[in-house]
């Protein structure tokens, strides 16, 4: 059975350093990632916590041979002054986590222009309303920004071959190798906010239904892309957020035909899609189904995983563990939570255990240590 | 777009919050304002819509998107009634301080649940999101609630909400009042960890777990 490593901020408090750190200082980020991939021995390296920032990458497409980073840290944050997090150490406590701000970046009268060019409402009006430092992309300090960002960029791209490569010495490979969205989530967590995309589904769903389509054909090209010298299969992963929101209805009719269509293509380029269906996914089981057999992973938060097991067990491969509050309590009550998810996980193979969301900061050590000794005494086959 | 339809009860506005039917529920409203129906009674009815689609969200029936919605709609009709409203004298039920703890700023599910307190008759006090231990102290002193709800969807909150009853015990607050607590990373682990009164991860059931704590039965 893998076990596959999720310890988020608990990595920087285990190793002593702040989230600040963790998240801004690669050197000791790098050293607490490795320390903790040692210590634990969970199959799969540590990783970093890291904000998603699609637009910057879809911004850039067929306009830069590659693929722009999809993602900020900490000296990125500063570089770009991203307005929809903030960070520790800087707009934050040193030790709090990075924060997500969901915003209206684009008013529900401007889904025509997203639908006529998504790629151009991206570059020219999201990035310069959602990051400080590009308000003027033309300006001097707009032009300063890009080439400081390019130049970071690589710092940590060396930075994060590097780790990858030691991790891997030392028998930790890295999960996934890339990320890709579903189109609704795009509008939900970059354009509309979560609330206001939910709300133009009933006021404005045809707009809603198009713009969907749009930025479909966007993140496909982003994903042919990112193949480009890939070894087939790699794990691309894909975190939902609305998916819980909504009703079987609503997630059939808005959210579900442009995020399988998205699979499907990756499929064919050869990716395995890692999707991870966030909160309670219960209702929405089935539509997994949907989906070529043993082609993708599902990763659930809070659904019920002897449910999930028994409706997709057969069709792909599952993900799930212990809640976060786990972490918290008592350490006796990791091992019967192990045997008990296994005795209804185990059989037939295709279960791989992972913390729901990541190991808490304040995880006792014990705990952490414990699911793995769990998972060895009833994980093998 | 297909609407699911409900048996009618016999009172369009219910009907229209019950069928997420924003526009009619709005166009009855101002129609209701007309024709100079008092405004406790409109409060009243959209209070019974608001009920039913509660119950449909606990048995599953609705997802948090019809909640959302529901109470976006409730929120505009209060809008509406609002100033008429206050001139009524109306007695609240109990007093709420509700915000989202240190460190995270989601703040739908407290939404909602402060449209179903709202509907139920109670005040509630929102302190908004990311609010630090000690908001919540003050906040308790200053308005001395019958219940503090902390709401919050990230795991780093589950911490935050410990230290936020911690600072109420410390404060010499605890005794004073009930602490409830909601999001969508409350289970019997994390509630046994912050030792509140009551805990859900279920925004209707979190407003009958308020009555409840308010010394009402449980329905």
């Amino acid at each position: 059975m893998p076990v596959l490593s999720s310890f988020g901020y608990f990595t920087a408090r285990y190793y002593g350093i702040t989230n600040h750190e963790f998240l801004f200082d690669y050197e000791k980020s790098a050293k607490a990632i490795v320390k903790t991939s040692i210590d634990y021995q969970y199959d799969t390296g540590a990783g970093m916590s890291m904000l998603g920032a699609l637009p910057l990458t879809l911004a850039f497409l067929n306009e830069y041979d590659g693929l722009a980073p999809g993602w900020v840290n900490g000296p990125i944050h500063d570089i770009l002054g991203v307005k929809y997090a903030r960070f520790p150490g800087r707009e934050l406590a040193v030790d709090a986590p990075f924060q997500f701000i969901g915003e209206e970046y684009m008013k529900v009268t401007e889904y025509d222009d997203l639908i006529a060019d998504p790629q151009r409402f991206i570059a020219e009006e999201l990035l310069p309303r959602s990051l400080r430092n590009l308000r003027n992309p033309g300006s001097a300090k707009g032009m300063a920004t890009l080439f400081a960002w390019g130049e970071e960029y690589r710092r940590y791209a060396d930075r994060e071959a590097k780790l990858s490569a030691e991790l891997r010495s030392y028998g930790f490979p890295r999960f996934t190798s890339g990320i890709s969205y579903a189109p609704l989530d795009f509008i939900g967590d970059f354009l509309r906010d979560i609330k206001n995309v939910l709300f133009d589904c009933y006021r404005v769903p045809d707009k809603v239904k198009q713009a969907a389509e749009a930025l479909r054909d966007l993140i496909v090209e982003m994903v042919r892309i990112s193949v480009k010298g890939k070894e087939p299969g790699s794990v691309q992963f894909i975190p939902l957020h609305l998916n819980e929101y909504f009703s079987p209805r609503q997630y059939s009719e808005f959210y579900w035909p442009t995020l399988k269509e998205v699979v499907e293509e990756m499929i064919k380029l050869g990716v395995t899609p890692e999707l991870f269906y966030e909160g309670q996914h219960e209702a929405h089981l089935e539509t997994i189904l949907e989906l070529p057999k043993g082609k993708t992973i599902s990763r659930f938060e809070k659904t019920d995983l002897a449910k999930a097991k028994e409706i997709i067990g057969d069709h792909s491969c599952i993900i799930g563990g212990p809640p976060s509050s786990l972490f918290l309590g008592p350490v006796e009550r990791i091992d019967p939570y192990v045997k008990g998810l296994f005795d209804n996980v185990k059989y037939g193979g295709g279960f791989m255990l992972s913390p729901a969301v990541s190991v808490p900061a304040a995880a006792k050590p014990e705990n952490v240590k414990a699911l793995m000794d769990a998972a060895i005494k009833y994980g093998s086959y | 777009m297909v609407k699911i339809v409900f048996v009618s009860s016999e009172d369009n506005i219910v009907d229209a919050i019950v069928n997420i039917d924003e526009p009619t529920a709005l166009e009855l409203a101002d129609e209701l304002i007309r024709q100079g129906v008092a405004p406790i009674e409109i409060l009243e009815r959209c209070r019974k819509g608001m009920n039913i689609v509660g119950e449909h969200f606990e048995v599953g029936t609705f997802f948090l998107s019809e909640m959302i919605m529901a109470a976006e709609i409730f929120n505009q009709v209060m809008d509406k009634i609002r100033p008429e409203l206050m001139k009524t004298v109306t007695e609240s039920k109990g007093k709420i301080v509700i915000g989202t703890v240190e460190g995270d700023v989601h703040d739908i599910g407290k939404n909602i649940v402060i449209a179903l307190l709202e509907a139920e008759g109670y005040t509630v006090i929102d302190l908004g999101v990311d609010v630090p231990a000690e908001r919540f102290v003050e906040a308790i002193k200053e308005h001395e609630p019958d219940i503090v709800g902390m709401s919050s969807l990230l795991t780093v909150a589950l911490e935050a909400k410990k230290r936020t009853v911690d600072a109420i015990t410390d404060a010499g607050l605890r005794d004073k009042v009930k602490i409830i607590i909601g999001g969508g990373r409350i289970d019997a682990h994390a509630t046994e960890y912050i030792k509140p009164d009551a805990a859900t991860d279920n925004a209707a059931q979190g407003v009958r777990l308020c009555m409840k704590l308010m010394g009402g039965e449980l329905t």
